[in-house]
């Protein structure tokens, strides 16, 4: 059999397996552990005036390499230099000899305060690209945002999934003895400091959309919930009952706050209407309720309950109606978060001395274990529900931030100064 | 070429808002007067609350004094807890009871503290719940309610910094602060 026919035959097998539209170049992240695809990004060409465009490409580059799906191909090997990449189209039997399956050719102008990439994305064996070509801009100093926005892109033609890349993560910084907010972009550069570190702060919480967080702060010598809007610098106290307040999550839509407050004399959920500030208490038994998270619908609450006598978790009603215990592996199930997509909680799993992230499907079911050390804690989401951000305290050597990919594999530390600890992470929504 | 232009002013608006708001109210909180008439009410706690990784130097120097105290009748101001739990031993019961006896008519301030094991939301809870533990009783001894504040820290205010057991089992306690 020739080499055509065989390919014939393969062909015609995968349209009577109905093999999908784009068959060609795609990952399938639902596997982990998969050999990442070869991609070549070369410097972006620089049009007259223009010096972003190594620096983007680098960062494009980084994005996908840290998303474990991507090999970044070495440029020194490249046989088509960018300029003629952009001007001529790539010359697809050069890209094939350096083992690329996927090239990018971008460009970027740079005029007084803004910056502009144009990219285009090819398939190397089917030797056609892969989707259009797109154009982003932003004020120069965002450049970073661009890049951000081009790995999404190249991310979501190449997975079928939406990426994570432009999006930030807040977190606890400390230093010594001062713990304060502080903010980045979730590759860990461009962070701001958002506090100085005056007084205890802890678990800040995006809002939905990613204009507001939530934030613990015994800034009055009292742990209260504080709301802090984003874009006024704003910042006001959510409640003040008596004793704990604390455990804020964001309804979906945005409208509803989830806590655990002790006013009532036992640390128990609530749920309080933002607008009206309406209260509606939801657990009542003499155990620990806290770490409320919603389902992505606003139907379901997964949270943290000691009422069988060790730490598990625990799903409900939005109304508090059909307290159902989900985790019955282990003796220390703490700090669930839901995910984005729906289909898993992400939670603390303790025992044995170590404590790492694990997930589980709503209904308790299909548990895996994704990490595991002296202490892994606050699993918070990325915004496309893929991958993981949590804790890990090193034992007597502070704490750092790290991912971890929902199949298990790709664990990476969040690039952070050396002399900061960060802790608790919250991440942002795709900004738009 | 398809042009797509996003909308980065979110993100200029984001990063400045950032800084116009450490710029102009780092931390002074959202209501000024009432933090300020917090940190009034709780002088001692505002001290505490500087020692973000509870230097144990500091707190013992503190409580050095108050065991001291105990030639002129001042109990011990703290009590300890088992792993995972509010309940307090008959050794405690018997702290706090002179505790109680003591206070008379001062008020004070419960602190309920974690381990460094364990998730912080999870810790907080657990020390506001050793923190009630210790108010109820103090209350069943006489100590009128209202004179009785109670405060969690959780895991964020170790009294000794050491990673086993023996740290553990020091770090797991509820501190009164008269």
């Amino acid at each position: 059999m020739t080499h055509f026919t065989q390919r014939f035959l393969l062909v015609c097998l995968f349209l009577l397996l109905g093999a999908p539209a784009h068959a060609g170049l795609q990952i399938d992240i639902s596997k982990g552990g998969l050999q990442p695809l070869p991609i070549a990004i070369p410097q972006f060409l620089d049009q007259p005036g223009g010096a972003s465009g190594g620096r983007i490409a680098d960062v494009v580059a980084a994005d996908l390499e840290r998303s474990g799906l991507f090999q970044i191909l070495e440029r020194k090997g490249f046989l088509q230099d960018p300029a003629s990449l952009w001007q001529q189209g790539p010359n697809f039997k050069d890209w094939r000899v350096v083992g690329a399956e996927a090239v990018v050719s971008g460009s970027v102008t740079d005029t007084g305060t803004e910056v502009t990439a144009d990219f285009f994305l090819y398939d190397v064996y089917k030797g056609t690209p892969v989707g259009k070509g797109q154009r982003f801009s932003a004020p120069k100093k965002d450049w970073h945002m661009v890049a951000h926005r081009i790995a999404d892109e190249i991310y979501a033609r190449l997975t079928g999934e939406s990426g994570y890349f432009s999006s930030r993560i807040v977190f606890v910084a400390q230093r010594g003895d001062k713990k304060w907010l502080s903010i980045m972009d979730q590759d860990g550069l461009n962070r701001v400091d958002m506090t100085e570190g005056r007084s205890l702060v802890l678990t800040p919480r995006f809002s939905p959309n990613g204009d507001n967080l939530f934030f613990l702060s015994y800034v009055s010598g009292e742990p209260r919930i504080y709301k802090w809007e984003l874009y006024t610098g704003k910042k006001s106290l959510v409640d003040d009952y008596p004793g704990l307040n604390s455990a804020p999550s964001w309804s979906p839509d945005g409208s509803r706050m989830a806590m655990t407050l002790n006013k009532d004399g036992n640390p128990e959920i609530y749920v309080k209407d933002l607008a009206s500030g309406q209260l509606s208490r939801l657990t009542h038994n003499a155990g620990i309720d806290t770490s409320p998270s919603w389902s992505p619908d606003g139907r379901r609450i997964v949270f943290n309950s000691d009422r069988g006598g060790t730490p598990q978790i625990y799903t409900m009603n939005a109304d508090g109606s059909s307290q159902t215990r989900i985790t019955f592996e282990g003796n220390y199930n703490a700090a669930p978060s839901w995910s984005p997509r729906g289909d898993l909680i992400a939670y603390v799993k303790g025992g044995g001395g170590v404590f790492g992230i694990a997930i589980i499907n709503p209904q308790g079911n299909q548990g895996r274990n994704l990490t595991s050390s002296w202490m892994d804690e606050s699993p918070a989401w990325a915004p496309n529900g893929r991958v993981i951000a949590f804790t890990r305290e090193i034992q007597g050597k502070g704490s750092r931030l790290y991912t971890i990919d929902l199949t298990g594999y790709n664990e990476r530390a969040v690039p952070m100064d050396p002399d900061i600890n960060a802790s608790d992470p919250s991440w942002s929504p795709l900004l738009k | 070429m398809m042009t797509k232009r996003f909308h980065f002013l979110a993100v200029t608006l984001l990063t400045l808002g950032l800084l116009s708001a450490c710029g102009s109210v780092p931390e002074a909180g959202p209501d000024g007067g009432q933090a300020g008439a917090a940190s009034g009410r709780t002088g001692d706690d505002g001290r505490a609350l500087g020692r973000a990784d509870g230097s144990a130097g500091a707190l013992d120097g503190r409580t050095a004094g108050m065991a001291d105290g105990k030639m002129n009748g001042e109990p011990e101001h703290r009590i300890y807890f088992a792993l995972n739990s509010d309940e307090i031993s008959s050794t405690s019961a018997a702290v706090l009871t002179h505790n109680a006896r003591w206070l008379g008519k001062r008020n004070v301030t419960v602190e309920g503290h974690c381990d460094e094991r364990g998730t912080r939301e999870y810790n907080l809870a657990l020390g506001q719940k050793r923190a009630d533990a210790v108010k109820q009783f103090l209350i069943s001894q006489g100590v009128e309610p209202s004179r009785i504040r109670t405060v969690s820290y959780g895991k964020e205010r170790p009294l000794v910094n050491g990673h086993g057991e023996a740290a553990w089992s020091k770090n797991r306690r509820a501190d009164l602060v008269p």
